[in-house]
């Protein structure tokens, strides 16, 4: 489907506000814990391409690392998940070379790990 | 003698809202008019261009071709609010109900002569489609234009037309009876009579006229100022025995015409001082729309007064006072 | 023979409709050249049937007793200083959320409304559009005049038009209507004249003005009493609207019904906001969120959509899920507030024992299961003195612009993700409805100015959480964080304690 406007050059007068181009060489990239939804959504981080993979388990012990569940996570065996297809990712690989793109989604399941009480929080 | 109350004292933390004591240069208090308006409308970030004008953001400075550094420059000496606003007017309406019902108690209209009634019915009840005409374009500068203390005020004004057309329109009832005779031959002068014609035309241009301070000129003084003031001043002289009774239900749009035009003067004053462009841009829309509104008035002149005298009259106080306000006319 | 009089109806149309004529020296289409494009089909303006015929006498009339009565209480509140009397601090967080997200929005239905009260060619719909635009006129001054003496005294209040235009969480709101205004002339009358005004209008107004009564906030209860016979007013408009575009065309129902849609799913998302505040911030509660979404959507909504069925208008879709998720939606909401109020402009909090248990027993097939749980670890964290805040900048839906926070329509444990590609860019949506929005205007929503989207791309300050908070004008460890050890407890505080030791 399409916008109906006055005019069929509608898309002429418009700026696209969240294309790659716009963050510095970096890519938007979403990182989600699954089962641990007590953390208010995943969070975003601009990351450029040639970043490894390994970094993302970094960044996310830092935003996770308050929840009871974060001492007990072994990244070595956690399942992923890469915009909706599984994925095994080469934590010395870039994320580009992984397939992440720009706006992608990362999903997490950490096995054994559910959440606080098993609440999924 | 005074008689003291004891109260407990709370020190406030804060006398006004941040933008406001901005504005004030200190936290100072700030009357409800100041704090009503001032920085109210959103001025940036906004997410989507409108599907209707892909060209702007429904708030945007482009929309006319004056340029202000701060919108919140022209302000209204009224320092009208909503509230305010509404008990003005309904302390003027008290007025107009009483002055209807007296004319409407003692036949002051109904009894005129049939040729006077005529004569009201061609001269005077075609305003009601002038005002409806000035109703659309305060709405229109209200939803265009940029920065509340220029636009709230314009949907005031949009309303005060509205009523202003009623009034009108009730002088008609009172006329026919309350059986819209007369609007509906007040109708016909204003789409047919060639004495209208210029009037009528000069209002469908400025229905399309875009930029909205430019209709805002044309409105204030060209409509304002040159039509709505001879229509409204000096009706003893052009009614005969109708014309005191006329005035009294008019009174209201003469003291309204007084009123808006202290408004406008300060918002037109404001805007053309900003810079030179300004100035010339202000100028040439006055000196376009006082000359097409007074030439458009001379048929009605003549057909009131007897000659054109009223029409030049007023386009030349027009201009004098567009000078006085710093145009260069 | 003598004409007859006219009727009280035909006299409201020459004061009216009747100012209107045909123009000749200009093309109508230049006169109205906004409302064609969006494939409305109206065969006969005149089929319109003015809502409420009120001419200007009496509105002025009505309008200023009700200013006069409104401002008086206003004043003899701020001088006995009602702000003491409320039923406690926290309850001003309310006021800074309808303050900082309500009224600048009621300031947008006003200029919408003019924008509709010139631009429609039928002249009785275009009187009743520009009273409601001088009405929303209205409710934001008499808004701020109401929360000014608040302002005054708690903080969180002070900048709100800036925050507006920036905030995060105030681009729920302001993209809400930014979408209603920069959609043509009839959707912009669904949206906010019938969806908003009409189908929602009392989950927004029952909250805050019953909320405000139960309060002991009398200032605001005031405005509320008197804004009711407004809001009346607008009722009528909303639902004379969308029963007259269902009569003029059978072409309008497919429209009609999209937008419908859209607005009610939108507006859904809104009110979310206004589900965690009723369920959380409300010291004495009126009542909860999912009583007050059954009363007037479920029985209410179900009602109206049963009368418009005769035109052949749908339940908006999504509504069941809608319903579904109101077991939910305010205290996954609250948890939002709760972890990133030290980047909001009010305070958060952790309701009490109490507070827990009421709700319980408001949520018994949910709360216990789900949420109270989040709240005992998170009570316990604060307990050890490591009070949890969300470390990160959340992921937002491109439609709604709230956190992806929402979960799966049946299962409340599992996230919600959605999302399409257009243009080779990747967008993400919190639900369905949020997506279906986006698919169908792609060209619109891509222009979303997503706040955390914006601070990666570094346009709001700076890249720091301090930098961008000066930004949004919140005064850091002043306006944003818990309730517990901020200025507004410790003022509440005080006054109580003056008023212990003026009793003893």
């Amino acid at each position: 489907m399409s916008v109906i406007a006055i005019t069929p050059d509608y898309e002429k007068h418009i700026q696209y506000r969240d294309e790659q181009e716009l963050y510095h060489g970096s890519l938007l990239v979403y990182v989600h814990w699954e089962e641990h939804i007590s953390f208010v959504s995943a969070f975003g981080v601009p990351l450029p391409p040639d970043t490894p993979f390994g970094a993302i388990c970094e960044i996310a012990k830092g935003i996770y690392g308050d929840h009871p569940d974060a001492a007990d996570v072994d990244w070595a065996k956690a399942e992923w998940m890469i915009d909706d297809k599984k994925a095994t990712p080469d934590f010395g690989k870039s994320i580009g070379e992984n397939g992440v793109g720009h706006k992608s989604l990362i999903r997490f399941w950490t096995p054994g790990l559910h959440g606080y009480k098993g609440t999924s929080n | 003698m005074t008689i003291q109350i004891k109260t407990v004292e709370f020190t406030p933390k804060r006398h006004t809202f941040g933008h406001i004591a901005r504005r004030l240069g200190g936290d100072r208090s700030a009357s409800r008019y100041q704090e009503g308006t001032l920085d109210l409308q959103a001025t940036e970030n906004f997410h989507y261009k409108p599907l209707w004008e892909p060209e702007f953001w429904h708030y945007d400075q482009a929309k006319t071709a004056v340029k202000m550094a701060d919108w919140y420059k022209p302000l209204d000496p009224r320092q009208y609010y909503y509230a305010t606003y509404n008990i003005a007017r309904a302390n003027m309406q008290q007025a107009v109900e009483r002055n209807f019902t007296f004319a409407d108690e003692r036949g002051l209209l109904a009894n005129l002569p049939a040729e006077l009634k005529a004569k009201i019915i061609d001269t005077l009840l075609p305003l009601r489609h002038a005002h409806w005409g000035s109703n659309m374009n305060m709405a229109e500068i209200c939803q265009r234009g940029y920065g509340t203390a220029v636009t709230a005020p314009c949907i005031f004004s949009a309303m005060d037309h509205l009523g202003m057309a009623q009034i009108i329109s009730r002088i008609g009832l009172l006329l026919d009876g309350l059986t819209g005779e007369s609007l509906r031959a007040a109708k016909q002068t204003w789409m047919t009579v060639t004495a209208w014609q210029g009037i009528r035309k000069l209002m469908e241009d400025s229905l399309v006229e875009r930029d909205w301070f430019h209709l805002y000129v044309a409105q204030t003084l060209g409509m304002n100022a040159v039509l709505l003031r001879i229509a409204y001043t000096g009706l003893e002289a052009s009614y005969g025995t109708a014309g005191m009774a006329l005035a009294m239900l008019t009174e209201f749009c003469a003291d309204w015409l007084a009123e808006e035009g202290r408004w406008s003067d300060a918002v037109i004053k404001a805007v053309a001082a900003e810079s030179p462009e300004n100035n010339a841009l202000v100028s040439k829309w006055a000196k376009d729309w006082i000359a097409r509104a007074a030439d458009a008035a001379v048929p009605l002149s003549v057909a009131v007064l007897g000659d054109d005298t009223a029409a030049r009259v007023a386009g030349e106080a027009t201009t004098a006072h567009a000078r006085a306000l710093g145009l260069a006319l | 023979m003598t004409a007859k009089k006219l009727s009280l109806k035909q006299r409201y149309e020459f004061l009216t409709r009747d100012l209107d004529w045909e123009p000749s020296y200009q093309p109508i289409d230049a006169i109205f050249p906004y409302d064609q494009f969006e494939g409305i089909k109206i065969k006969d303006w005149s089929g319109w049937e003015d809502p409420f015929r009120l001419t200007m006498d009496s509105y002025w009339k009505f309008q200023a007793e009700k200013e006069r009565k409104l401002y008086a209480v206003i004043d003899a509140f701020a001088q006995n200083n009602g702000q003491t009397g409320i039923s406690d601090g926290r309850y001003v967080n309310v006021l800074k959320i309808f303050l900082t997200g309500i009224s600048p929005e009621e300031y947008q239905a006003h200029r919408g409304f003019a924008f509709t009260g010139r631009h429609f060619r039928g002249a009785g719909t275009r009187v009743a559009c520009q009273m409601q635009s001088i009405d929303e006129l209205r409710h934001v001054q008499t808004q701020i005049h109401t929360i000014s003496h608040y302002n005054k005294f708690f903080d969180g209040m002070s900048e709100f038009p800036a925050q507006h235009d920036r905030v995060f969480y105030l681009s729920v709101p302001k993209s809400f209507f930014d979408d209603a205004r920069s959609a043509g002339p009839f959707e912009f009358m669904i949206a906010i004249g019938f969806a908003f005004e009409y189908l929602l209008t009392n989950l927004l107004f029952v909250p805050f003005m019953s909320g405000a009564a139960y309060n002991g906030d009398m200032s605001t209860v005031t405005f509320g009493f008197s804004a009711q016979s407004d809001e009346s007013r607008h009722m009528t408009l909303g639902i004379e609207v969308i029963k007259f575009l269902l009569e003029q065309h059978p072409d309008n129902l497919p429209i009609v019904q999209k937008w419908v849609d859209k607005w009610f799913w939108r507006g859904f998302r809104l009110l979310g906001i206004v589900a965690a505040m009723m369920d959380y911030m409300l010291p004495k509660k009126v009542m909860s969120w999912k009583e007050a979404w059954d009363i007037y959507f479920v029985e209410a909504g179900g009602a109206l959509f049963k009368d418009l069925a005769r035109y052949g208008l749908k339940m908006p879709k999504y509504a069941d899920v809608a319903t579904e998720a109101c077991e939910h939606i305010s205290h996954q909401n609250w948890g939002l507030f709760y972890q990133l109020c030290h980047v909001a402009g009010f305070h958060a909090w952790m309701p009490d024992a109490a507070h827990l248990d009421w709700l319980s027993e408001k949520y018994p097939n949910t709360f216990d299961k789900y949420y109270r749980p989040r709240f005992e670890m998170w009570a316990k964290q604060e307990k050890d003195g490591k009070r949890f805040y969300f470390n990160g900048l959340p992921q937002l839906c491109s439609c709604c612009q709230l956190p992806m926070l929402y979960t799966e329509p049946g299962d409340p444990t599992k996230t919600c993700f959605r999302s399409s590609t257009f243009k080779d860019t990747r967008y993400h949506f919190c639900s369905d409805g949020c997506k279906d929005i986006f698919d169908n205007e792609p060209e619109k929503y891509v222009q979303s100015w997503l706040p955390v989207n914006q601070i990666f791309q570094g346009n709001c300050g700076g890249a720091t959480v301090p930098e961008v908070l000066k930004w949004y004008h919140i005064n850091v460890g002043v306006d944003n964080g818990d309730y517990v050890g901020s200025p507004d407890e410790a003022l509440w505080k005080s006054w109580a304690e003056q008023r212990l030791s003026e009793a003893s």
